[in-house]
């Protein structure tokens, strides 16, 4: 790309970013909502929210949550991902689909599967209960809101970390087994310290998706009231009767507000990026480390995540789903039923939900990934003000959480008036998702880019291919795998998401996720688990099909 | 398939013989068409809405619940395309007052079940009046200066967990519900629930209903409070959770998402209507001013309120508003002096203004916490 491309590119980034930004930030020095007439400038929605005790009690558990699950997710993940990835761990290739499905169920649904195997009536709790006549843990404290919130974040540290690692060649950590050092060490000091970029990444993301937790709290702090940011929105809706923009427009600010130190942190840790090198103009083969006897403790580990984080939670929910009743008293041999999958079939527009969320993830997440790419390419090896303002810029709309945004994207489509036609259509949500999911496509792909040494596009340029040539034939067939993990992680989030979706969507443009959203509301408990369960064999079995073609393809 | 055809055939020549010649066939037309009782003078307003062809409903209710409903109205109306568009309540307003400022036309019915945000909307002058011919048969504080009609008479309940809550303790009224709680504070210690007037609109209306109601409600309050009551934010976390037994009284609670659920779980959900005094809610509906479609928007409202429209809401024990279907209702057999309906009226707004809201807020921790 040449120069006056890369600006155009990363201006018109910079616009897509700031305009719903920017109205939440003008809306929050206002007294009404923006869009009446007789509005004023003011801080009263800032003295309103910094006097709230309610607040600084949402901020104060949003960051224990948030620190909490980065303690847990990101060395888990990345332990994860080096013996998937770099050891000869027997089993691998049927595990990998499974450590992905906490990430593609929606986490309501998710925190309710926890509800009905871990809760109070749950029944892995009543089992327990009648082996050992006690129960040792409470599933609706604050503590394990932050191991749940924590343990199903993992698959997000795999996926980034996974993905570098398999670009990685062997032969530093085939030095570092030759002269004598044990799997763990070389993992620790060798092959996870090479894409150390990748784990800061995610890390700092992850942090930031505990910022804006809401399935899980909802659903698990409900009981004990616990608020997190994301749930004071709610609060403060109802504190007030209306809903009031100004004061939820605060709280974007005040998440933003620790969103831009926290890309300043990451910056200052990977100034030196090209440290971590490591695909360079030389064949690097890539050969499993052997682990020898440490293959147990490591399955073991492996299992009991998965037990903890898959199988309790999906049990519960697709337990949930065939049987009418459960809990105290309840035989549940008693109780199956399929009747609510016959309910189910009956629901109206459900095959076109089903259809438009495959849509919107398959073809949708793949237009975005070339978002991504184009976004990334804009950047690549160019150091300027331009790419330190793209930093700063693509963590920005994850700081609305997804119900702000929703709005604010809505609100520009709605008042600018070229949009306004494509407001009621798929482009509209595409446009949404795209936007609100940047950071997270942006990392994966750049997290791939900053593995290719300087001198294999150095070596393209004198031979005379022009810069689109390079980044065509060189830059993008060497992170194809980089690319593909980046569509895995587009399309399960894009299969799950909803909230941001809300108000663009319309009759005609329904999506799963927003079905599951309406039922819930009305404690139409049946539809939901009934829904879920088709939902996570559909795309269950799809990751099983594209994991075995992705082996192929590049194994 | 021949008389279908033929049928067919007869219904389309109908429809253009109206068109081009109303004056003569008028009376055999619009007996076909103008639903019974109405005045003829109603062609107009179908023959208005099937040039607009479209219908345009932004609803709380979830479209599996009505699904009988809808049907019932594409039959009727074939020519109108129905667009129902399911979200929740407070989603619905924001949409609404965004679209209306921006001009672009709103959609054409507002049907939801937080009454008090509904109400906020016809006073700040958004609704548009209809006399609607069925409103003769719905009460007079359903009725609204004919912009805005209660449309559902859903009673506010009692449920409890019949597995775990014995006979004995199953409590009749309000004052029932405390004495229980205070005789027996450690067999109910965590299981009592409710809705969270703090986190929750519609927790939030009923409880200041009670207090309306029911002068001794702090008291009910605080004994709550003693017993560790846990408050949430949806009916359906509250419901599976009484089901299951990890909560075994709910307090508050919707009638007709229990009602359904009961039937479909009768060994494990019970339910009682309080004898001294039972709030009714109702899903209150309004054509906008701004309605794009309002001729198709009145057709729907009239359905809605029909005796077959009714009748598809009774199906999904939402309870009919219509005063001669009443014998069908959940609350049919309780003497109109116990019900309290939650009337449709400018008093819903009493508390959107913040400082009595707040007032009532703190109240309501008081009492909880015993003070």
């Amino acid at each position: 790309m040449n120069r006056a491309t890369r600006i155009a590119v990363i201006v018109a980034m910079a616009i897509a970013v700031l305009a719903p930004i920017g109205l939440v930030v003008y809306q929050s020095f206002l007294d009404g909502p923006f869009f009446q007439p007789k509005i004023s400038f003011t801080l009263s929605a800032y003295e309103f929210v910094l006097d709230d005790e309610d607040f600084f009690d949402a901020l104060y558990n949003s960051a224990i949550i948030a620190l909490g699950m980065t303690a847990i997710a990101v060395p888990v993940g990345a332990l994860l991902a080096f013996l998937m990835t770099r050891t000869d761990l027997p089993g691998r290739r049927w595990i990998e689909p499974v450590i992905l499905v906490p990430m593609f169920v929606s986490s309501v649904v998710l925190a309710f599967g926890f509800v009905v195997s871990l809760g109070p009536a749950g029944f892995v709790t009543l089992w327990f209960k009648s082996t050992f006549g006690f129960v040792p843990w409470y599933l609706y404290s604050k503590w394990t809101l932050i191991v749940i919130a924590g343990l199903t974040h993992v698959p997000h540290v795999f996926l980034y970390t996974s993905s570098a690692l398999r670009s990685l060649g062997s032969d530093v950590e085939e030095a570092a087994r030759m002269t004598g050092a044990g799997p763990l060490r070389t993992a620790l000091t060798v092959s996870l310290p090479m894409v150390m970029p990748n784990i800061l990444y995610a890390a700092v993301l992850v942090f930031f998706l505990g910022f804006e937790l809401f399935g899980l709290p909802l659903v698990l702090g409900d009981p004990e009231g616990i608020l997190v940011l994301a749930t004071y929105l709610y609060k403060l809706t109802n504190k007030l009767g209306t809903p009031s923009y100004q004061l939820m427009a605060v709280v974007v600010v005040a998440i933003i507000c620790i969103a831009l130190p926290l890309v300043a942190l990451q910056r200052f840790l990977l100034r030196a990026a090209n440290r971590y090198v490591s695909v360079k103009g030389k064949a690097a083969a890539q050969k499993p480390v052997s682990i020898g006897v440490w293959r147990w403790p490591a399955a073991a580990m492996i299992t009991a995540w998965l037990l903890f984080t898959v199988v309790v939670p999906l049990s519960g929910l697709v337990l949930r789903a065939f049987v009418s009743s459960w809990g105290e008293g309840v035989n549940l041999f008693d109780v199956l039923t399929l009747a609510h999958f016959r309910e189910l079939m009956e629901f109206p527009n459900l095959t076109r939900g089903i259809v438009n969320t495959l849509l919107i993830a398959s073809v949708g997440g793949a237009l975005s990934v070339g978002v991504y790419t184009m976004l990334n390419l804009a950047a690549h090896r160019w150091p300027s003000g331009w790419t330190r303002l793209m930093d700063y810029l693509v963590l920005l709309p994850r700081a609305m959480p997804g119900l702000v945004a929703g709005l604010a994207i809505f609100w520009v489509f709605l008042f600018t008036p070229f949009l306004a036609p494509l407001r009621q259509t798929m482009i509209a949500i595409w446009v949404a998702y795209t936007l609100v999911w940047l950071a997270y496509g942006m990392r994966l792909v750049s997290g791939a880019l900053l593995q290719i040494g300087p001198e294999l596009e150095e070596a393209g340029r004198i031979v005379g291919a022009s810069p689109g040539r390079v980044s065509r034939d060189l830059t993008i067939p060497l992170i194809k795998v980089g690319l593909f993990s980046s569509w895995l992680l587009i399309f399960v989030t894009f299969m799950r998401e909803y909230s941001t979706g809300v108000y663009l969507l319309a009759p005609g443009t329904e999506v799963i996720g927003s079905l599951l959203v309406s039922l819930w509301g009305t404690g139409a408990v049946d539809l939901v688990t009934a829904l879920s369960t088709v939902n996570i064999a559909m795309i269950g079995g799809g990751l099983l099909l594209m994991s075995l073609f992705g082996k192929r393809s590049h194994g | 398939m021949r008389t279908k055809l033929a049928l067919l055939v007869a219904t389309a020549l109908s429809v253009t013989v109206t068109v081009a010649v109303p004056a003569f066939t008028a009376g055999t037309a619009q007996a076909q068409s103008v639903p019974a009782g109405y005045d003829p003078a109603y062609a107009k307003i179908i023959e208005a809405a099937n040039q607009e062809g479209a219908l345009s409903i932004y609803s709380a209710t979830d479209a599996a619940a009505v699904s009988e409903l809808l049907k019932g109205f594409e039959a009727l109306y074939p020519k109108i395309k129905l667009e129902y568009a399911d979200q929740n309540s407070t989603e619905m307003y924001n949409r609404f007052i965004s679209e209306a400022a921006a001009n672009t036309g709103t959609t054409d019915l507002m049907w939801s079940s937080a009454m008090d945000l509904q109400m906020k909307l016809v006073n700040d002058g958004y609704a548009q009046s209809y006399t609607s011919p069925e409103s003769k048969s719905i009460p007079d504080w359903a009725n609204y200066k004919n912009e805005a009609f209660g449309t559902t008479a859903e009673p506010i309940v009692f449920a409890y967990n019949k597995r775990v809550v014995p006979a004995a303790d199953v409590p009749k009224t309000h004052a029932d519900l405390a004495k229980l709680l205070a005789e027996k504070p450690d067999a109910y210690k965590g299981k009592v629930t409710s809705y969270d007037p703090e986190r929750s609109g519609v927790g939030f209306l009923y409880i200041t209903q009670d207090v309306q109601a029911n002068k001794n409600t702090w008291d009910l309050v605080k004994a709550m409070g003693q017993t560790g009551v846990k408050l949430y934010t949806s009916s359906g976390a509250m419901i599976e959770r009484l089901t299951s037994g990890e909560h075994t009284i709910g307090y508050n609670m919707i009638g007709s998402y229990v009602f359904e659920r009961q039937h479909k779980d009768p060994e494990s959900l019970g339910i009682v209507l309080p004898s001294d005094y039972t709030i009714v809610m109702s899903r209150i509906a309004f054509i906008p001013k701004g309605a794009k479609h309002p001729n198709a928007a009145k057709l729907f409202l009239d359905y809605l309120l029909s005796k077959q429209g009714q009748q598809a809401i009774q199906a999904r024990y939402m309870g009919s508003i219509r005063t001669d279907l009443a014998s069908a209702n959940p609350t049919a057999g309780v003497p109109d002096s116990t019900l309290r309906p939650i009337h449709v009226g400018p008093e819903l707004l009493t508390y959107l203004d913040q400082v009595k809201r707040l007032k009532f807020l703190k109240d309501w921790q008081k009492a909880l916490q015993g003070k």
